[in-house]
């Protein structure tokens, strides 16, 4: 009877050691890749220092630069905002530019408040900030301004960026705004005022919903009333009135 | 009486035209900071006019308090908590008891007086007499933020150097408006 290959001593010794063999190639294939990525990796590091040392004063200054590497950076799984003190921060350098903006944020939410009441629109609050720091700020972008205003956040409640329709407002005080309240907010957002009547037409709201949120922004002191209008009393925004319209 | 030219160049706050503001807010906190507002408007407008007397009655219609670009008044009631809230701030005198009109102080006396003894220090007029009329229209205060000034403000600012012990007065008439007498800076 004729035995197939396996079975025999000789078989059995020959594919352990071809196995051996294949652990050791494996090995040593497996040490190649990684020295070479760790090589890459290197090289990348450098790569990406050199190109923010030599843009550094780009990515500060020009907006849409910034934006770009924001998003390369983003592609390829690194934050360079994770910390001040992180490994890409002090790299790049350019974590001191959300903090330091978002510094000057704080410094106009809270020039701003007495007469806001805490709310005030992105865009506004933009062009406060480039007018307060003149040329250094010129180019700052309603982006930026929402990363720096993110990193706030960790500080504690109080400095959001709210999405209001299609605009978005920052909220500087920590006030719990509930859905309605947001709702009011939109429905002031070009008039800066709202009223019972518009509030229940826009969301078909019953009246003692409608009131009740004004009231709670009443009490907030975020909305001031005007009992002189001549069909129904009006709830105003003033932070999101605007003389010049 | 007021005239548009005279406010022509006047710069409103920006409440002016914020119609609640013309509401007195129930939000005490809001509140306040609308009273605020509204006693600084009073003094930059009263300022701007150079008139130190306010009538209520005669107020209520005036620029002051009735814009009518926007159709809104700060009711009667609103006035009072306004000029009451300037009188506990020492800038606001009633000159009747139904409280109809008032003399108002766009500066309070204890400034006025600092002013006018840091110009007396100045200029060597310690120790010295100077009339009241001096104080007010002498060439030596012409380019003084108190040149000018109205009779009764000066009294007020000088009684409150006499009580520092920093000023004696002399041949004062009792009456707010005669200006005869005069007035030692002790150094």
């Amino acid at each position: 009877m004729r035995r197939r290959g396996v079975g025999g001593v000789a078989a059995i010794n020959k594919s352990k050691l071809a196995k051996a063999k294949f652990a050791e190639k494996g090995t040593e294939i497996a040490e190649t890749q990684v020295s070479q990525m760790s090589q890459q990796l290197e090289e990348f590091r450098t790569k990406l220092s050199d190109f923010a040392a030599k843009h550094r004063n780009e990515i500060r200054k020009n907006p849409q630069f910034r934006n770009h590497f924001q998003q390369m950076c983003a592609r390829i799984g690194v934050d360079p905002l994770a910390s001040s003190k992180g490994f890409w921060a002090e790299l790049l350098n350019v974590g001191d530019f959300y903090y330091e903006l978002g510094v000057q944020v704080i410094e106009v939410c809270m020039a701003t408040r007495p007469r806001n009441g805490g709310i005030i629109p992105l865009e506004e609050l933009r062009v406060r900030l480039t007018k307060a720091h003149g040329k250094t700020r010129e180019d700052v972008t309603v982006d930026d301004l929402s990363r720096a205003i993110k990193k706030l956040s960790t500080l504690g409640n109080g400095f959001k960026v709210i999405a209001v329709g299609s605009q978005r407002l920052v909220q500087s005080v920590p006030v719990e705004l509930s859905m309605d309240n947001t709702a009011v907010l939109q429905s002031a957002m070009d008039t800066g005022y709202a009223s019972i009547k518009t509030l229940c037409d826009e969301f078909q709201w019953p009246t003692d919903r409608a009131r009740r949120s004004l009231e709670q922004l009443i009490k907030e002191g975020m909305v001031w009333i005007d009992s002189q209008n001549a069909s129904e009393d009006l709830y105003w925004f003033p932070g999101l009135f605007n003389n010049e319209k | 009486m007021t005239t548009a030219k005279q406010l022509a160049n006047f710069q409103w706050p920006w409440q002016y035209d914020f119609p609640p503001f013309f509401t007195i807010q129930p939000n005490v906190e809001t509140q306040t900071k609308q009273i605020q507002a509204w006693c600084e408007l009073v003094l930059d407008y009263q300022k701007h006019i150079k008139s130190y007397a306010i009538d209520v009655q005669e107020s209520l219609s005036s620029p002051l308090f009735h814009n009518a670009k926007i159709k809104r008044k700060l009711p009667i009631d609103g006035v009072y908590l306004v000029l009451n809230a300037l009188k506990d701030k020492g800038l606001l005198e009633w000159q009747d008891k139904k409280m109809s009109r008032a003399l108002l102080m766009w500066r309070s006396a204890e400034e006025w007086a600092k002013l006018i003894f840091n110009w007396a220090e100045r200029s060597g007029m310690t120790n010295t007499v100077c009339t009241l009329y001096e104080l007010q229209l002498g060439n030596d205060v012409k380019k003084e933020e108190f040149y000018e000034i109205e009779t009764w403000v000066l009294k007020r600012a000088l009684r409150v150097l006499e009580k520092k012990g920093k000023a004696v007065m002399f041949d004062i008439q009792p009456n707010d408006n005669d200006n005869s007498g005069g007035v030692k800076f002790l150094s």
